[in-house]
């Protein structure tokens, strides 16, 4: 085996060029590319949206959609140039010596079959003479190994039946159906929760341990790669900027845009850590505490906000049936011009929190004050309610914009409907927060789909402030954006509370996010508050065991 | 990574107006528009029509100076001319209802997504039932209890294809009203009715534009046939429906023509319509308006 490895690597990718012909001319996408990826080795490739990365994956297994063309340069898999072989040869490859796993659980299993019978059907595939039994039995085996618990009982069940995390773990067992040497896994975290994730990561690097698999890991986080990759391959507008080990990438990134990925990484300071000097950490919390005791009390108090779903009218009505809570006796303060993070893993009713607060569902509360007005958290209505006086930045920025208006359409519209005065009407307003926001007056006349997802953001963020609201609520506004653009809108968001006076809740699953942001802290599990506290506190003296779990889960990186 | 090189660079549909279907229906539009300046009869004038030579064969030279192009019907009309004169009464009818029809829909369908709840149930069933009966049976009460006419004509087919609009349009705008620029402009506060006409409407309007050329199509088709059964336009103005049903006799005896290219009109107009509406729809869509 070790002379093999020596000889053969399982892929050997050398100055490969891929181009794409389309309307708009020939663009290349990957330029002289060249790695290579050894028996039991982890590679990962690192770079942000449009660097290229999937489109070496998509090269890899052979899959490049129309329009691309493979215009120098050779891949190799186990010795054999793939570009050289027929169509069915290559097809044959696929599933038996490379295999493949995608970001998005949801859509790479049939959510019309059964798990086992979506892994029993790859088997077969790939092994016509195995008998029925063998197939099954084949079957389990993947799902135990891929650390699925109770295989006989999942094997029945169907995708919507699995959290997201072993839907994951399915994918992966389909993947290993075939006994591939090599694995590409595009994204394979992305769409999961960290403590989630770093499971999906141990058990991919078990794989490669116990079996001598190849991996070839596409992320654009780099704490994935700082987790399990061996070395690492940095990646800028289709050409390879940096390639190295991964401790020494880390330790001592040689390239600029890689120091630059990775100060953009926002990292956890613990209490026995010194906290970043420079970062404008200490400055910053000095600056907040000043506000603090200028500040007339909490502007937002929330007693008990609770939230069921689906027990409704009779069953209600005679205490049959149990009711389901998506929040439960939830109570919090927000100070004047502070910053209140609520994290949690998904489902944990984070965002339910800030949707009840922001007018767009109901709940009930025994007591909700804004500035000192009690408002109604149970009715829609427009008059005792809290709409309007709360605005919010969501997640995706692509949709939550829309898209048959033009920038200044939004904007404006924005500051037509929530003026309070004549001069609040004024369409100077909208130019002066653009360019506040780092946006050219360029992109006013542009439509969403014209603009990078960074830049959507901050229309999002302008629309917000312009409705001049008391509170702002931002709910994931950096989990659909690259790192280095995640760190410019954490910036704006906070340079924004601190310009206007703005009291903000922060919505994330990231805690180095929200420490990085936030001066209180609620921690939020199964619709319950688990923990509450300062910030510091949170981070750094708090005993409360599922706090202490997050914070372990955090990966590696942020223990270098 | 949500963008991947593969979908961000697939290459734009061309915004091109003058594709060949465009060209057709303008052709057809333009030929109706301009029915009595093209046409060498006016088939309706009883003084412009020789009896005797009716059901003349494609090319008779007729004793009016008329050369009878494609042939003449049984009352003698030249059925050139008729073609002309029935598009104009078929498009106007046919158009006139599907863009009521649609707009209808459309706005109840939008109005039943966004409030949900109970105006949601309300209007749906309603469209249920709308739905469940017999195209034919709701046009032809309609028909009988406004009383004939081109304006109740129009009616009838608005009454008959609303709901379709509003249930297809229904379900698309039930996604978009779960999308964080809804909720945006919920929280803003902007009213109901702006965020339902400015937000959700133009965003959910594609599945409409997609229905309507076939929805005309299908109006063209009904009204024919209300037509052939007596119920449609009046005699004086006749449509290509009633032209290709007044020829159906014939077709027996051999005399083709008189159904067939009207038929035929029908058929290209019908078709040149539903290959346009992919045109439309394209052009629609900002998404593929370029920088």
């Amino acid at each position: 085996m070790t002379i093999e490895n020596s000889e053969i690597p399982p892929l050997d990718v050398r100055n490969l060029t891929l181009q794409h012909h389309g309307a708009s001319g020939t663009t290349t996408i990957v330029r002289d590319v060249s790695f290579v990826l050894g028996r039991g080795e982890v590679l990962g490739i690192i770079g942000e949206s449009g660097a290229g990365k999937s489109t070496i994956g998509n090269a890899v297994i052979g899959l490049l959609g129309a329009g691309f063309e493979q215009s120098s340069g050779t891949v190799r898999v186990n010795g054999t140039a793939i570009e050289t072989l027929t169509a069915s040869k290559r097809h044959a490859l696929r599933g038996r010596t490379i295999a493949s796993i995608f970001q998005d659980h949801t859509s790479s299993l049939d959510p019309l079959m059964t798990v086992g019978a979506q892994l029993s059907e790859t088997i077969s595939t790939i092994f016509p003479d195995l008998p029925g039994t063998g197939v099954r039995q084949r079957a389990l085996e993947l799902l135990q190994r891929v650390g699925i618990p109770d295989p006989n009982g999942r094997y029945h069940s169907y995708p919507h039946q699995l959290s997201g995390g072993q839907r994951q773990r399915v994918v992966i067992a389909i993947a290993l159906a075939g006994s591939p040497s090599i694995i590409v896994a595009d994204e394979p975290t992305s769409a999961l929760d960290a403590t989630v994730q770093k499971q999906i990561l141990r058990v991919l690097r078990g794989l490669v341990e116990e079996t001598g698999l190849s991996l070839l890991l596409i992320t654009h986080d780099m704490s994935v790669i700082a987790e399990i990759a061996d070395s690492v391959l940095v990646m800028k507008d289709g050409e390879v900027i940096e390639h190295n080990a991964t401790a020494a990438l880390l330790d001592n990134p040689q390239n600029a845009y890689t120091r630059s990925l990775l100060s953009a990484v926002p990292r956890l300071r613990l209490s026995h850590e010194a906290p970043a000097i420079g970062q404008g950490g200490p400055d910053e919390e000095a600056a907040q505490c000043d506000e603090a005791s200028e500040a007339d009390g909490p502007v937002l108090v929330v007693e008990n906000l609770s939230k069921t779903f689906g027990n409704h009218g009779l069953q209600a009505l005679f205490g049959i049936g149990s009711a389901t809570f998506a929040l439960r006796n939830v109570s919090l303060q927000l100070r004047r011009g502070g910053v209140l993070g609520i994290v949690g893993e998904s489902g944990s009713g984070k965002s339910t929190i800030g949707r009840i607060l922001a007018g767009l569902e109901t709940g009930s509360a025994d007591k909700v004050v804004m500035n000192g007005r009690v408002c109604d958290v149970g009715s829609r209505g427009r008059s005792g309610g809290l709409l309007g006086r709360i605005q919010m930045v969501f997640q995706d920025p692509a949709s939550s914009l829309n898209p048959r208006l033009t920038v200044a359409e939004t904007l404006m519209e924005c500051v037509r409907f929530t003026a309070r005065t004549e001069h609040d009407r004024h369409p100077s307003r909208v130019t002066e927060t653009v360019e506040r926001l780092g946006l050219s007056k360029v992109l006013l006349t542009r439509y969403p789909h014209q603009l990078s997802g960074g830049q959507k953001q901050r229309v999002c963020i302008a629309r917000a402030l312009l409705a001049g609201p008391e509170i702002m609520i931002a709910d994931e506004p950096t989990s659909a954006l690259d790192v280095s653009v995640q760190a410019e809108i954490l910036a704006l968001l906070k340079q924004a509370v601190s310009e206007r006076n703005l009291s903000m809740i922060f919505i994330s699953h990231d805690l180095a996010v929200v420490q990085d942001i936030c001066d209180a802290v609620c921690v939020m599990k199964d619709g319950r508050i688990e923990d509450y506290g300062a910030s510091d506190f949170i981070f750094g003296r708090s005993d409360n065991p599922y706090t202490r779990h997050l914070i372990n889960a955090r990966p590696k990186i942020f223990t270098l | 990574m949500t963008h991947q090189p593969s979908t961000t660079l697939k290459r734009r549909p061309s915004r091109r107006v003058c594709t060949p279907p465009n060209l057709i229906l303008a052709l057809f539009v333009a030929a109706a528009v301009a029915a009595p300046v093209l046409a060498p009869q006016n088939p309706y004038d009883p003084l412009q029509i020789f009896g005797w030579e009716a059901s003349s064969p494609p090319g008779t030279i007729g004793s009016g100076g008329y050369h009878y192009l494609l042939g003449t019907d049984g009352l003698g009309r030249d059925i050139a001319s008729c073609i002309l004169y029935g598009l104009r009464i078929s498009l106007m009818v046919s158009i006139v209802s599907a863009l009521a029809a649609a707009a209808i829909g459309l706005t109840v369908g939008v109005t039943a997504a966004y409030f949900g709840k109970w105006v949601d149930a309300i209007i749906m069933r309603v469209v249920d039932l709308q739905l469940s009966l017999p195209t034919m049976l709701v046009a032809l009460i309609a028909i009988v209890t406004l009383g004939p006419g081109v304006d109740r004509i129009i009616l009838a087919l608005i009454i008959v294809q609303w709901a379709t609009y509003a249930r297809v349009v229904r379900s698309v705008a039930l996604s978009e009203a779960g999308k964080p620029y809804i909720d945006a402009a919920r929280t803003m506060p902007l009213s109901n009715a702006r965020i339902v006409l400015r937000h959700l409407l133009p965003n959910s309007i594609a599945p409409a534009i997609t229905l309507l050329p076939i929805e005309i199509g299908h109006a063209v088709a009904l009204e024919a046939t209300l037509s052939f059964l007596g119920l449609g336009v009046p005699m004086d103005q006749p449509s290509l429906g009633s032209t290709v049903a007044n020829g159906f006799q014939y077709l027996l005896t051999g005399q083709y023509w008189i159904s067939l290219f009207p038929g035929f009109a029908l058929f290209g107009l019908i078709a040149a319509i539903n290959f346009a509406g992919e045109d439309i729809r394209r052009i629609w869509d900002p998404r593929n308006r370029s920088i």
